[in-house]
């Protein structure tokens, strides 16, 4: 028979002509949906745009994903290799005992003179509070945090020198470490005197300080232990801020007491929970309401226009056909009824944010969509329109035509 | 047998045997409630009948002649709204026509549905009745007799073989209604298409060469009406 295409393309037309011959009546409708809409989306452009301001700092800062161990343990490679294998570990290295963590530092080329005393934090690639910088290297480059530097006065490429003393058997010895400032750490990185070194460097002012020797910095002393070695410590970052809290779960369940700031991500989290099952509760009886009144008008369209369609029948379209009417219609309805509402929504944003300007600063947003959650709105509308027109959908397929026919 | 029963008033349309050759112009005269819609809806196939025995359309007689009581119980209603679309004219009282189509639309309305979007032959059916000044028109714009003209051109634009008036100038004044079925007469004569009317207005239908459907009407009691409809050409 006939392709159902062209006759499929017949009732849209219809249906799109009918709605602009009753544009009262239609626009009616769209301004009710708009009405119901606008406010649900400005409603959740503030929720977003509020718990994303509170959200942004603690997702930009890498310290609320350090996962502190609260004391001292000892760890060999098999935990920090399976550590590092999670998936939610973005980082993690193995920390010395912190007696052994330290070197007093002078830089070489100026003329202060000045000698200070650093902390040793462990690094590597990746380091997440060093993310841009150049990673520490071997047993020559090092990051300087921004104290230690300014009391230097050195920056990136300067050269320093080391100095670590030991006594071993009665008597003092000193050795000194060339190093080169492969980068100056940020502010928020470390706040007090202390340098950024690779892992060999670490192992090796231990190992000096225990006594040992250091074979490839030419440092004598007893021999290495042979076996696994273990560490006191750890730096462990996550992945991501929504991963800490099962990160620290888990190493409480292994015995070790770590401290983070699980706390503060929660406390945001919980208040992202709360508004969202407000502001979804709000949609769902907003949602409600307008798909029974919405149905309601559809069910009494189908009843005012039997006749059409009850002539539409009678003209041979078939039942399957005539069903797309009220559909269609609904969800030409909807797709306006979102357009309007979307326009008017960014009228009511710019106004929020230039009234809240002052309170959030720095140019942020108090209320804000993304072009997701737009598309997701008009897909719920259209879905919520298409639901509330199938009931009358259901009536018009079962009106009896002739009845239909002879009222008129 | 089409029965109805509402507020305790029965009906009940018998059709013991009703045979309508090719090319026939047939009227049911009757005035109204003596089942003159439902006998043009069953016609038309788009009335359940509440039971059948033979129901047979042969649209031409070199076609196979399709089951309609058949169609009717297994449910097929798209085959016979795909049959009406092919073959059926429908004229209403009122034209039934479509408020929010011009006359051009609402007469290639059924010639599209069958045929998809193609040629424009609302042109000459609305010179063929006389209306083609109106064809951009929307029908609220209309007299009655005009829409009772679009509605014919709608019903005929498809090349029906069966056109079906359901009293078609009964809202018409008399000069009106006499040249209007005269149009019609004509047109269904000249295209060879089966005409069935319903009217109330006997007179009018035997002077346009119309046939008359015979039937009695029982009336039992003051609630109960029975139709019994026969006709063998």
């Amino acid at each position: 028979m006939r392709p159902d295409v062209s006759r499929l393309r017949l009732v849209v037309e219809l249906a799109l002509r009918e709605f602009v011959h009753e544009r009262v009546m239609s626009a009616c409708f769209v301004l009710s949906l708009s009405a119901v809409l606008l406010p649900l989306l400005v409603l959740f452009g503030l929720k977003f745009g509020i718990i994303g301001n509170l959200l942004e700092p603690l997702k930009e800062d890498p310290r609320y994903r350090q996962i502190l161990p609260a004391g001292s343990g000892s760890y060999g490679p098999d935990w920090f290799a399976a550590m590092a294998a999670r998936a939610d570990v973005a980082f993690i290295v193995p920390r010395t005992r912190a007696i052994a963590a330290t070197m007093r530092l002078r830089a070489v080329d100026t003329e202060t003179g000045r000698i200070i005393s650093v902390e040793l934090i462990p690094s590597a690639a990746g380091d997440p509070v060093l993310s841009g910088l150049e990673p520490p290297q071997a047993y020559a480059t090092v990051a300087l945090s921004l104290d230690a530097a300014d009391k230097l006065g050195v920056s990136a490429g300067d050269a320093v020198e080391g100095i670590l003393t030991r006594t071993l058997g009665g008597e003092q010895q000193t050795v000194l470490v060339p190093l080169i400032v492969g980068a100056v750490a940020p502010a928020a990185a470390f706040a007090r005197d202390g340098m950024f070194v690779a892992h060999e460097l670490l192992m090796a002012v231990e190992d000096f300080r225990d006594g040992r020797a250091v074979a490839p910095l030419g440092w004598s002393g007893a021999a290495a232990v042979d076996g696994p070695r273990y560490f006191a410590g750890f730096r462990l970052y996550a992945r991501s801020i929504d991963d800490v809290a099962a990160l620290r779960e888990g190493l409480m369940n292994q015995g070790i007491d770590v401290r983070s700031r699980v706390a503060d991500i929660e406390l945001v989290k919980t208040l992202d929970r709360n508004l969202s099952v407000v502001f979804w509760i709000i949609a769902g009886i907003a949602a409600v309401g307008y798909g029974l009144a919405f149905g309601s008008s559809v069910w009494a369209n189908v009843d005012r226009k039997r006749l059409e369609f009850g002539v539409l029948r009678l003209t041979g379209f078939r039942t399957s056909s005539i069903v797309w009417f009220p559909i269609l219609q609904a969800m030409l309805t909807g797709a306006l009824g979102w357009l309007v509402a979307t326009l008017f929504f960014f009228i009511v944003q710019a106004g929020l944010n230039a009234l809240f300007a002052d309170t959030v600063g720095g140019g942020e947003s108090v209320c804000m969509l993304l072009p997701a959650h737009f598309i997701l709105a008009l897909v719920l509308t259209l879905a919520a329109a298409s639901v509330a027109a199938a009931s009358g959908g259901r009536r018009l397929a079962k009106l009896e035509p002739s009845l239909a026919l002879r009222e008129a | 047998m089409k029965r109805y029963e509402a507020g305790g008033a029965r009906f009940r349309l018998d059709i013991p045997e009703l045979v309508i050759a090719p090319g026939a112009k047939l009227a049911f005269i009757g005035e109204s409630g003596s089942g003159k819609s439902t006998l043009l809806e069953l016609l038309a196939m788009i009335l359940r009948p509440d039971s059948s025995g033979q129901y047979t359309f042969q649209p031409r007689s070199t076609d196979e002649p399709h089951d309609i009581a058949a169609a009717w119980q297994a449910g097929d209603v798209d085959l016979l709204a795909d049959l009406r679309s092919r073959h059926i004219g429908y004229v209403l009282q009122y034209g039934g026509l479509l408020p929010y189509l011009t006359v051009r639309d609402n007469i290639n309305l059924s010639r599209r549905l069958l045929h998809g979007r193609g040629d424009d032959v609302a042109e000459h059916w609305a010179t063929r009745l006389r209306i083609a000044a109106q064809l951009d028109k929307r029908p609220a714009e209309l007299s009655i007799g005009q829409r009772q003209r679009v509605a014919i051109a709608r019903a005929l634009a498809h090349d029906p073989t069966v056109l079906i008036a359901d009293e078609p100038t009964a809202a018409i004044d008399p000069l009106n209604a006499e040249r209007i079925m005269e149009l019609m007469v004509g047109l269904v004569d000249e295209l060879g298409v089966t005409l069935i009317v319903a009217s109330h207005a006997h007179g009018l239908m035997r002077h346009a060469g119309l046939r008359m459907i015979d039937h009695h009407i029982e009336t039992s009691d003051h609630n109960s009406m029975h139709v019994t409809v026969s006709h063998a050409a």
